[in-house]
């Protein structure tokens, strides 16, 4: 069924979810060309041999963003587009276009400086919650609670000395349930959704959050194909928390993870982003 | 099979494929595969602070 069409597969390592890929595509007859991130070189002519379409699953946003812009370069489609992985990658991004779209979502306040950091804080009120503008799964995010904790956050970021660190992305702490909403947009279609649950303030899956499949409402829905559509579409996991005024996105995650997810719906959703990935390369 | 560069356990290769993580089922370290045939891993590429979702 391939007919020569070749679904490259960019990552940086192989988790459960690539390998669910692969098998998807395997199942399809598709013919997958295995990209390492840390082995490809990118030069300015194009290469003769190319896959049709680049599944992006690296978990560097660097890497992802680079490649994407490469791939780009020559012609040849990824999943996702460049611009949907600079926005998407990027808090900062991706709160001023949920915003400029009228998307609710958390107060959020950006500062530049660990002076103007500690007045971000102030301006949100405590408690806030400190996030780094890149790199997810939970880690290097803070609770602050008072002026004090506030203060020391602040100069442990400006310590770790990356440029990354000094951005300083202020977010309202959103009182919420003991979970938050994890809802996984292929295209323009809603494949599923799941509650993440902790007693912990951070209900990442890789935190160790439990998972339950949440009703798809038509209001959940219309949201998250909104939030997707608002970073350029393609596949994306929008988070959401169920806040005193309703629903709102705190993220739009480029490269989601799925393992949980299709363990707690049986949604099939590699085999969705396969045939996502086919229908962009033969555009 | 090989062994774990970390405890020397056996490492078995079933079902495993290019560039997998899994953790040493003796030392819980992670390792990525780094050849299938034969069967070679590594340990696995520590996370970088841009790595996320």
């Amino acid at each position: 069924m391939s007919n020569g069409f070749r679904l490259g597969l960019f990552t940086t390592i192989v988790r459960p979810e690539e390998k669910a890929i692969l098998a998807a595509a395997e199942a399809r007859g598709l013919a997958v060309e295995r990209l390492d991130d840390g082995e490809v070189t990118f030069g300015l002519d194009r290469p003769t041999t190319l896959p049709d379409v680049v599944l992006n699953r690296s978990v560097s946003h660097t890497r992802a963003l680079y490649a994407a812009l490469a791939y780009a370069h020559y012609g040849v489609p990824t999943v996702n587009a460049p611009e949907v992985v600079e926005l998407a990658g990027d808090k900062v991004r991706t709160s001023l276009r949920l915003a400029e779209r009228g998307i609710p979502t958390p107060r959020t306040v950006v500062a530049l400086s660990p002076e103007a950091a500690l007045r971000a804080v102030e301006q949100i009120g405590y408690p806030a919650v400190l996030k780094p503008a890149v790199g997810s799964w939970g880690r290097l995010m803070a609770k602050v609670d008072d002026a004090d904790a506030a203060e020391q956050i602040i100069e442990h970021k400006g310590a770790l000395g990356s440029p990354v660190h000094s951005v300083f992305y202020v977010q309202e702490f959103v009182p919420k349930p003991d979970r938050d909403l994890r809802v996984f947009v292929v295209g323009g279609e809603v494949v599923a959704a799941m509650y993440r649950r902790s007693s912990a303030w951070r209900t990442n899956a890789a935190r160790g959050a439990s998972a339950e499949e949440a009703p798809i409402t038509p209001e959940l829905a219309a949201l998250a194909l909104r939030a997707a559509e608002a970073v350029g579409g393609g596949v994306l996991a929008v988070d959401l928390m169920e806040s005193p005024r309703g629903l709102v996105v705190h993220e739009v995650n480029p490269t989601p993870e799925f393992k949980t997810l299709a363990g707690a719906t049986g949604a099939d959703i590699a085999g969705k982003i396969v045939d996502y990935a086919i229908g962009v390369g033969r555009r | 099979m090989t062994e774990c560069p970390e405890c020397a356990a056996s490492v078995g290769s079933v079902d495993k494929v290019l560039g997998e993580v899994f953790p040493c089922p003796d030392c819980g370290t992670e390792l990525e595969v780094q050849a299938v045939d034969p069967f070679a891993v590594q340990p696995a590429p520590k996370e970088a602070e841009d790595w996320g979702e």
